[in-house]
């Protein structure tokens, strides 16, 4: 198999992926200072304790869920599905970007991807545990969370398998599990490095452990690199299917509104599209606090403009097609369904939604924006709030307005849902800075495979 | 060092003398049968047509597509494809006779159509003169991105100015937004509202993935066909073959998907107004046609595609690239032919015939075009790292 | 039993992986077989070099994922037609089309489980103790050196004269791997 790894690709005219003159011994001392040595920056301790604080926030709602139930909650008929759906669907979303990086660029041989891939896996893996905690705490008793699963009862009973709910059990779980496998497959060599340069015990008892005694043999490499690169093919229909099955969930319905057959490559691309911006609200900050400038160079941040704008485009379309056949259907409750986004109570919402995910990418045409970084940074936020705002419309506008006008009503958030879903964002940011702090952020023997002293010369 | 790029004149001569022939015979045939048989000739006419078309647009996708993400496996078939889309003018002028059996072939073309609620409705888009109105659109949208695309090509060949990838690279963006939009509502026309009462918000996407997959197969196989002689033969290696044959795997999964979302979304919601598509669809012999669909068109290319050795050995292939081709004239078929055959499988003499004839123009169109100009972009900055790409 | 050689075998220390994979052919040429390349990173010539081509890993993959295939839908068909049939909606009751999306998921969960634990089994990791670790500067093996241990085992080994062969290939250092 030919080693994706292991190409350095030179492009004229474009700026390099790695800044000139590092070495093995730099690249690697560079990154494993971090964890290793570097003293904890200031900054670190306040954004920890702020997102830990949020995380206070969760248990606190979740408590307080458990002891008085979902009534707390702005649900009720005839809205059903609430922030809980709404934020699963989001942080699911935010999660697929760690998993394109890692795995589809792999094997479309974009090497810029390896200074990124780490950290956004890894975001993947905390999206998705963030996103986990809705759908249990949406079932109502979420100490029974077994029961989503096929397993022999005395009740003799089954999950019924033509629901796209289970399904999504399926699918989620899945996810987590081989991002998971991913995730560490990845980090077994730098974790051997970690314990061959830690100079206190503990450390190297722990960082040993993990790497599993890993060794470098060539041998070895061999092996890795090939399960790497069937993960990645693995990966990639997986990632595809994760938010297809989500986007299942409202499609296999008959709701206006929900059941679109571009649901599917829609949703994937809004996925794609939201994780990327999230990838780029990380990567500016830490790039900037630990001085990755060298690794996460300018040429990323153009590539990842790029998949914004793509996806962004892909996303509009899904918005056009569905106002179109929402008309063209000639079935009045579609046609009713799209005239009540654009003109009802959540109007406002509707063309916020519009501007932010259809209107506002559009300037990642223009070079000079892709490479501001103010610029960047604005635009990837108002893409995150686009995409929760995108899938509020979708859950919310869809129920409120029922078939018959006696099961009309509104949705309104209460002061729990709010914290829930800040709560989780601690969770995130909380575990963004545990992960920063204690693993290396940026794969240490990848970057070693792309510089120009790796190639073999004979 | 390459410095002639051109192909042998005389074997593209014959074979352009050979495929006019064929289509002058297969459409004079068709005329023949158009007098005993109107609403066949032009039923078969148009699935003709839009298998050619596809394979054009398809082209057009693809080239554009090249533009904006580079690689080898484009810069060796760049010219095979510009080649395909400067046949647009030409099914331009072939999109005619479509023109002259609206009635026939469009339920809501007919006066009797202003008797159903929903088409009444929807006549306000689908009436005749905006038909014609958007179809002239999307042919004056693709022929003017297609001028361009080739012009600055050309241009790059005589003057080797690298300022010119950069503008077709500027082009490709919009290009292609231009290319989703307009064939989105080309497929809503010209095939969708075939059954007008009928809507899927993912038709569009899946029609033009299905034009990306049938183009990749076609320039596969012309690109193995001609690496057999110079000057190709000595710039096409199992490299290039290998990152094509990736591609064909990934559009083959890519339209599988996108087939399949549609069917699981309406299967589940089991509505009135989408699933009788698909009961059209399984009955008689079209059930038969969709298993062969599921199994020819996806599952033995997807896993003879999943073979390393196969996708670097030419001649292997090229016999899946083939298969594909076909398979796309099948999938065609199976779309277009029940909406007006609801009670089986048919299949008319002309459904032959009528590909045959338009598909004979077009290849005399396209080795005209392949004459015309260097088949390899010899002065693309990026060629001779091409070439490298696959001695390695 | 074969008596247990003395020590595990000689380590030189090398600058480059250039180094590294011309002394790999060099004591290759020289008949030495049971011997191991160790980098900070993947080196494809390395494996090459030690004569090292195929692996099993593929098959493995697609082993697991045919079972997690076959398994995921016939756990479905058993439960909606076999032990709990249960008309929903009026549809089949082996609706093949629902059934798709979780065979396709228990596909992926079992070959990618099959890939990782097949990689860490062929290459017979976790391993607490490898005596290649009793050389202090292996530590280097995972920062910016570039290892070629000849083991004991092999049947040209001897200690002097596979000492003065990797002498001859201009290391950095050569030592003695202990057990």
């Amino acid at each position: 198999m030919k080693e994706p790894l292991k190409t350095v690709i030179v492009e004229p005219g474009k700026p390099p992926i790695i800044e000139p003159g590092h070495t093995f011994a730099s690249v690697t001392d560079k990154i494993s200072s971090v964890v290793l040595t570097r003293r904890t920056p200031r900054g670190w301790y306040l954004g920890f304790g702020v997102s830990f604080v949020l995380v206070m926030v969760l248990l606190y709602a979740l408590g307080k869920l458990m002891v008085v139930g979902t009534g707390i909650w702005g649900v009720n008929h005839p809205v059903g599905w609430g922030f809980a759906i709404i934020n699963f669907v989001w942080w699911i979303g935010i999660g697929h970007a760690g998993t394109l990086i890692s795995a589809i660029l792999l094997l479309l041989r974009q090497e810029w991807r390896t200074s990124i891939n780490r950290f956004a896996e890894a975001m993947t893996l905390f999206a998705v545990a963030c996103a986990g905690i809705f759908p249990l705490i949406h079932v109502g008793r979420p100490w029974l969370p077994y029961w989503l699963f096929p397993y022999p009862n005395t009740m003799g009973l089954w999950p019924q398998f033509r629901s796209p709910l289970v399904w999504d059990v399926f699918a989620v779980s899945t996810y987590a599990t081989v991002s998971l496998l991913f995730w560490f497959v990845g980090l077994i060599p730098d974790l051997a490095t970690l314990r061959d340069r830690s100079r206190r015990q503990l450390p190297r008892v722990i960082y040993g452990i993990l790497a599993m005694g890993w060794r470098g043999s060539a041998m070895h490499w061999h092996r890795y690199e090939m399960a790497y690169l069937l993960l990645a093919g693995l990966s990639t229909p997986l990632v595809l299917s994760v938010h297809t099955i989500v986007s299942l969930d409202f499609a296999v319905s008959i709701i206006p509104g929900w059941h679109a057959t571009i649901f599917p490559p829609y949703f994937v691309a809004g996925a794609i599209y939201a994780g990327f911006a999230m990838v780029l609200i990380l990567a500016i900050p830490i790039r900037a606090i630990y001085r990755l400038e060298d690794f996460i160079t300018l040429r990323h941040l153009d590539n990842m403009a790029k998949i914004i704008l793509v996806t962004g485009l892909i996303v509009a379309y899904g918005y056009m097609m569905e106002a179109f056949m929402g008309w063209y259907s000639a079935n009045p409750y579609e046609e009713y369904m799209v005239l009540n986004r654009m003109r009802g109570p959540y109007a406002p919402l509707y063309w916020a939604l519009i501007a932010c995910n259809a209107l506002a990418p559009q300037v990642f045409w223009l070079k000079r924006a892709r490479s501001s970084i103010p610029v960047l940074f604005i635009i990837a936020i108002i893409v995150s709030i686009g995409m929760w705002l995108e899938r509020f419309i979708i859950v919310v506008t869809s129920l409120h307005r029922d078939f018959l006008p006696s099961s009309w009503g509104m949705y309104y958030p209460t002061v729990w849902d709010w914290a829930t879903f800040l709560g989780t964002t601690g969770l995130f940011v909380s575990l963004i800075f545990l992960f920063v702090r204690f693993l290396p952020m940026i794969s240490i023997f990848e970057m070693r495979t792309i510089l120009p002293q790796a190639r073999v010369e004979e | 060092m390459i410095h002639d790029a051109s192909l042998p004149e005389a074997e593209l001569q014959q074979f352009q003398k050979r495929s006019l022939l064929v289509g002058i015979v297969g459409l004079a045939l068709c005329g023949a049968g158009m007098l005993f048989n109107r609403e066949e000739f032009f039923r078969s006419y148009l699935l003709a047509y839009l298998f050619w078309i596809g394979i054009a647009l398809g082209c057009l996708a693809i080239v554009m597509l090249h533009h904006l993400s580079g690689g080898a496996w484009g810069i060796v078939i760049r010219r095979l494809l510009e080649s395909a889309t400067r046949t647009l003018p030409l099914m331009a002028l072939l999109f005619l006779p479509i023109v002259f059996g609206l009635s026939h072939l469009y339920e809501w073309a007919r006066p009797e159509a202003l008797g159903d609620k929903i088409l009444r409705h929807k006549s306000l888009y689908l009436n005749v003169p905006f038909f014609l109105v958007r179809a002239a659109l999307y042919f004056a949208a693709w022929i003017a991105v297609v001028y361009f695309l080739n012009k600055w090509s050309l241009k790059q060949d005589q003057t080797a100015a690298p300022s010119l990838s950069r503008q077709l690279e500027l082009l490709s963006g919009p290009g292609l937004v231009i290319y989703g939009a307009t064939m989105t509502f080309a497929s809503i026309d010209w095939v969708m509202s075939l059954e007008a009462h009928w809507f899927s918000t993912i038709y569009g996407l899946s029609f033009m993935v299905g034009q990306v997959l049938g183009a990749f197969a076609f320039v596969i196989a012309v690109a193995i066909l001609l690496s057999s002689r110079k000057p190709l033969s000595e710039v096409i290696s199992s490299e290039h073959l290998h990152d094509l044959g990736k591609l064909l795997l990934a559009f083959v999964m890519l339209w599988a998907y996108l087939a399949f979302s549609q069917f699981l979304i309406m299967f589940s919601g089991n509505l009135p107004e989408e699933i009788p598509w698909y009961i059209r669809r399984q009955q008689g012999g079209w059930r038969w046609i969709g298993l062969l669909l599921i199994l020819l068109h996806f599952a033995l290319p997807f896993l003879l595609l999943l073979s390393r050795s196969l996708k670097r050995d030419a001649k292997k292939l090229l016999a899946v690239a083939a298969l594909v081709i076909a398979m796309r004239f099948v999938d065609l078929l199976w779309q277009v032919s029940p909406a007006f055959h609801p009670e089986g499988f048919h299949f008319n003499w002309m459904d032959l015939a009528a590909p045959a004839g338009i598909g004979g123009i077009w290849l005399a169109s396209f080795a005209r075009q392949l004459k015309g100009r260097p088949v390899l972009p010899l002065h693309d900055p990026f060629f001779q790292e091409a070439v490298q790409h696959g001695r390695e | 039993m074969k008596r247990r050689p003395p020590i595990y075998g000689l380590m030189a220390e090398f600058d480059t992986p250039s180094d590294l994979v011309a002394a790999t052919l060099r004591a290759r040429e020289a008949g030495y077989r049971k011997m191991d390349g160790y980098s900070p990173y993947p080196i494809e010539e390395l494996a090459e070099a030690i004569g090292f081509h195929s692996s099993r890993l593929p098959l493995i993959v697609l082993i697991g994922g045919l079972i997690g295939c076959a398994g995921g839908y016939y756990l479905q068909y058993w439960v909606s037609v076999m032990d709990y049939p249960l008309n929903i909606g009026g549809r089949p009751l082996n609706s093949w089309p629902s059934f798709i999306p979780v065979t396709f998921e228990t596909t992926v969960l079992v070959a990618a489980l099959a890939a990782v634990l097949g990689m860490l089994g062929l290459n017979g990791l976790p391993m607490p103790y490898h005596p290649v670790f009793n050389v202090s500067r292996f530590a280097l093996a995972s920062r910016d050196r570039f290892f070629l241990c000849i083991e004991a085992t092999d049947p040209k080994f001897d200690h002097e004269e596979t000492m003065r062969f990797l002498k001859s290939l201009k290391p950095r250092s050569v030592s003695q791997v202990p057990h």
